[in-house]
């Protein structure tokens, strides 16, 4: 194993109540590098994510963090390996933004160790990093879905893991926060940090990905450089649009025909077809 | 009722008489055949039975009006099963009359009362609650159940007029005042008794207008519950009155077939609280296992007689 | 936010040790406060001071303490678990079984009765078992839903059995009200001692599982991702819950209601709060507030003898309804 390789999926297959979601999956994640998952609707993108991290069980192949296989580690220790930022939680009316980031530290404390003042300055780091400074007195019942998704983020830093697994992260932002998301995301890389993004937000995957990993109907199909893979012909040919992508470093044109008919073949829209 | 009515109405006033309008449309045609079919019934049901004809055929739900009824040489078809102390309760001579079963609250079931095509039942107030459908069936019920030492002549004389033997009634009532004067003479001791229902942590205390207390009292008991009320009769004491009352004698009812006798009465016997009282001290605990501390039997007195050798009159 | 926690604690613990304190001075019958005091210190006092002091009102005074925390405590630990503010120790079938465990021994084996904390124990412990194994198995498995629909079956059918139990043995019904109404009993350390290691175990899971719960009140995927097992958290909460409440049915009878209120009052009262606050503050304001409803049942009508559980939900509720009016 090489220190870069953070993250080795291989075959991946994941049934969910008997129907097949992921049937299979191949991707590597390195750290200092940003991934992203991209794919139509429907295509199993989540659902790998979550397999990625141990919060779905895969019913095929394999999965290593840093040359381990998933199913030997420990909880508390995979949680200081990889953080993951889900798209949609539950709001706690019991919880301040501060309460919910300080246990991004629960994986680096006993079960009735004190958090210490480093613990504190990290978590402080964290909140002011998402930009929720602000808020962090608020109770998280009060706080808009964009708000919430960047207090999961602080959680997420709080964790200080190598690698850090976002579902969705700019899916109920606004264009300027989805801007200061991508941003954020670039920056962790740059640090050195390993980032996976779903994201199906195609023109700001191309603006922030060094690669980009295509599933369509539970297979991984293409993965390479932003560039070399949403071509014209894939966008046609995975999301059935008439659409052009032209990509330079941190920004994009996304050229779309939006009144061009679909040349997608027919009961390939999503994966149900193909599962039925 | 229909919730969307005041939005189609004009005014709050509007919208209410709206719904009384169709409220009146819902319910009056279903009141009407109510009340036909109850007149109906009533003129059916309640024309034969003329209320002061004598019964013949009476069922006796309770003990007491059984016996009193057999001592006045009537003989009902059907007693109500009581569930312990059975040989004690009956008099020999309703043997083989057919036992009635009771479930609480109602007493016996309709069904099976108007096979035995009764037309009278002497109740209680423990089955008040079947009261309206035993006389729904064309029973006539009456409460002949004395609640009180005192009031057990004044009941045999009512349930002797009922049966049209008013003079025997006046016989039997006389030789009752005697036996309870007789069982209540020459009472020196006034021992401090508790008398307690039921088993467990929990148990109820008789007060003084409960049956068994008004029997304790006139053995020659001083109940320690003296002066407290409450509307059945019963009521949960605190264990810390019952060592400050202290009382010389404790007697429990477990109430219904009760296991090991002995058993019981040495776990009153340690309960914190009662082990220091006279009672537990000089081993004077005693469990009853007839229910004739909780309804009358027959003449109170030898109930009475029975209380005062528990208490050493 | 956290002065106003440190308020509702210091103010929680204030009432707790003045309505300890009144529970051991005030009682059926009046005692002087310097002779009750005596007693308790060991002094030389009557024997019958001795025995309503020493041998009544502490071990009552204990109870009353031990099962309004374990209560609120059970209470505020399912509510976390199953992220439903209306779970109470009654959603996972404790109450019904206890209270069928009780009525079982009290009508058919009543010359058994002093088996009854025992039997409420365990079969509290039973119905909360076997909830807890129907709504973690399967593929499923450990969903809320599971488990809320297990546990109200369970209860209807432990409950059931108990009304049946009341119909077969009419006559005894009264021995069992006492149990079912829920209200102290003055007994002695006798049912403190079976159910204590089952409330220090409570205590001690429901002190650990303080900060797995705050997790999961993050949701289930970031409880996973911070390394904590949303179904292993539930579960271990759900035992410890059943731990707390069968012993408090079974020293106390049912009383399931002060797991519901309690951990509301002190929310309430606190504002936005973490498991690591709740947890202590519901132990403190549950043993108080049965301490002061006890003494209330004790000495109100003396010597006659209150029902606590209905008591407090009279007095409980038209103040529990005002404040969470003026709150909302």
């Amino acid at each position: 194993m090489t220190a870069a390789h953070l993250l080795k999926a291989e075959g991946v297959r994941v049934e969910i109540a008997g129907l097949e979601i992921v049937e299979h999956a191949d991707l590597e994640l390195t750290a200092g590098r940003i991934l992203a998952i991209v794919g139509p609707n429907g295509a199993g993108k989540s659902t790998l994510a979550r397999a990625l991290v141990g919060l779905q069980g895969a019913a095929g192949g394999s999965i290593a963090w840093a040359g381990k296989p998933l199913g030997k580690w420990r909880r508390r220790e995979l949680a200081r390996t990889r953080a993951f930022v889900p798209q949609r939680a539950p709001v706690s009316a019991g919880l301040t933004t501060r309460d919910a980031v300080a246990m991004g530290r629960a994986p680096h404390l006993g079960a009735l160790q004190r958090p210490t003042a480093k613990d504190a300055a990290i978590v402080e780091r964290a909140i002011a990093r998402s930009g929720v400074e602000h808020l962090a007195e608020r109770s998280l019942a009060t706080l808009s879905g964009g708000e919430l998704q960047r207090v999961r983020l602080a959680v997420a830093l709080a964790q200080e893991t190598p690698a850090i697994v976002l579902d969705e992260p700019t899916a109920s932002l606004d264009l300027g926060a989805a801007a200061e998301m991508g941003r954020l995301l670039h920056d962790l890389a740059a640090e050195g940090l390993a980032v996976l993004v779903v994201v199906h937000d195609l023109a700001l995957a191309a603006a922030i990905a060094d690669e980009v990993v295509i599933v369509d109907r539970g297979r991984t199909v293409a993965h390479g450089e932003p560039a070399d893979v949403l071509t014209s012909e894939r966008l046609l040919e995975t999301w059935g649009a008439a659409a052009t992508l032209d990509i330079r470093r941190g920004a994009t044109v996304f050229e779309v025909d939006w009144l061009a008919s679909g040349a997608r073949p027919e009961g390939a829209a999503s994966t149900e077809g193909g599962l039925a | 009722m229909p919730t969307t009515l005041p939005s189609t109405c004009s005014s709050p006033r509007a919208a209410r008489r709206g719904r009384g309008v169709i409220r009146s449309l819902l319910f009056a045609p279903a009141g009407l055949i109510r009340s036909l079919l109850f007149a109906s019934a009533g003129l059916a049901l309640t024309a034969p039975v003329a209320s002061s004809a004598v019964p013949k055929r009476i069922i006796a739900l309770t003990p007491y009006s059984a016996n009193t009824m057999t001592l006045l040489g009537v003989k009902p078809i059907a007693v109500g099963q009581v569930s312990s102390g059975e040989g004690s309760v009956y008099s020999a001579a309703l043997n083989t009359v057919p036992r009635l079963p009771l479930s609480h609250p109602s007493g016996p079931n309709l069904e099976q009362l108007t096979t035995l095509k009764a037309d009278f039942v002497f109740s209680s107030q423990a089955w008040a609650r079947g009261k309206k459908g035993m006389e729904r069936i064309g029973l006539r019920v009456a409460e002949r159940e004395p609640r009180t030492v005192s009031e057990v002549p004044r009941q045999t004389k009512r349930i002797a007029s009922i049966l049209g033997r008013s003079a025997q009634g006046a016989k039997l009532a006389k030789a009752q005042e005697a036996q309870i004067k007789a069982a209540t003479k020459g009472i020196k001791k006034h021992p401090k008794v508790l008398v307690v229902l039921g088993v467990g942590n929990s148990p109820y205390a008789f007060l003084e207008n409960s049956w068994g207390g008004d029997v304790v009292k006139r053995a020659g008991g001083t109940l320690i519950t003296a002066g407290l009320k409450a509307s059945g009769g019963f009521a949960r004491i605190s264990d810390e009155a019952v060592v400050a009352r202290n009382p010389d004698v404790i007697i429990a009812v477990p109430h219904g077939a009760p296991g090991d006798i002995k058993k019981i009465a040495a776990q009153m016997r340690d309960r914190p609280g009662w082990r220091t009282t006279n009672a537990a001290r000089t081993r004077r605990i005693y469990v009853s296992t007839s229910n004739t501390l909780l309804q009358p039997i027959s003449g109170a007195g030898t109930t009475i007689a029975g209380v005062r050798k528990i208490l050493g009159n | 936010m956290r002065s106003r926690h440190s308020l509702v604690l210091a103010a929680g613990l204030a009432v707790l040790v003045l309505s300890f304190l009144a529970s051991l001075a005030f009682g059926a019958v009046a005692l002087p406060i310097k002779e009750v005091a005596r007693a308790l210190a060991g002094g030389d006092v009557s024997g019958q001071v001795h025995e309503i002091a020493v041998g009544l009102r502490l071990p009552r005074t204990a109870s009353a303490a031990a099962v309004g925390a374990a209560l609120a405590v059970a209470g505020v630990l399912l509510q976390g678990a199953l992220a439903n503010p209306l779970a109470s120790p009654d959603v996972i079938g404790v109450t019904g079984g206890a209270g069928f465990g009780a009525t079982l021994i009290l009508l058919a084996f009543p010359d058994q009765a002093p088996l009854v904390p025992l039997g409420a124990l365990i079969f509290g412990l039973v119905a909360a078992g076997i909830v807890l194994t129907l709504g973690s198995a399967g593929p499923r498995g450990g969903s809320i839903e599971r488990v809320v629909l297990a546990g109200i079956a369970i209860a209807a059918l432990f409950g059931a059995a108990t009304t049946s139990l009341m119909v077969a043995y009419p006559d005894r019904v009264s021995s069992a009200i006492g149990f079912l109404a829920g209200g102290l009993v003055s007994d002695g350390w006798s049912s403190l001692e079976t159910s204590g290691p089952y409330l220090a175990a409570g205590f001690v899971g429901a002190v650990l599982l303080a900060r797995p719960l705050d997790r999961l009140s993050l949701g289930d995927d970031l409880a996973a991702s911070l390394g904590t097992s949303p179904r292993r958290t539930r579960l271990l909460a759900g035992i410890a819950a059943a731990a707390l409440a069968a012993a408090a049915a079974s020293i106390a009878g049912l009383l399931g209601f002060l797991g519901l209120i309690v951990p509301h009052l002190v929310r309430l009262a606190a504002g936005t709060a973490t498991h690591r606050f709740l947890i202590p503050a519901c132990a403190i304001v549950g043993a108080a507030v049965l301490l002061l409803g006890d003494t209330l049942a004790r000495t109100v009508v003396a010597p006659i003898e209150l029902p606590v559980g209905p008591l407090m939900v009279v007095l409980g509720v038209p103040w529990f309804l005002w404040l969470l009016r003026k709150t909302a």
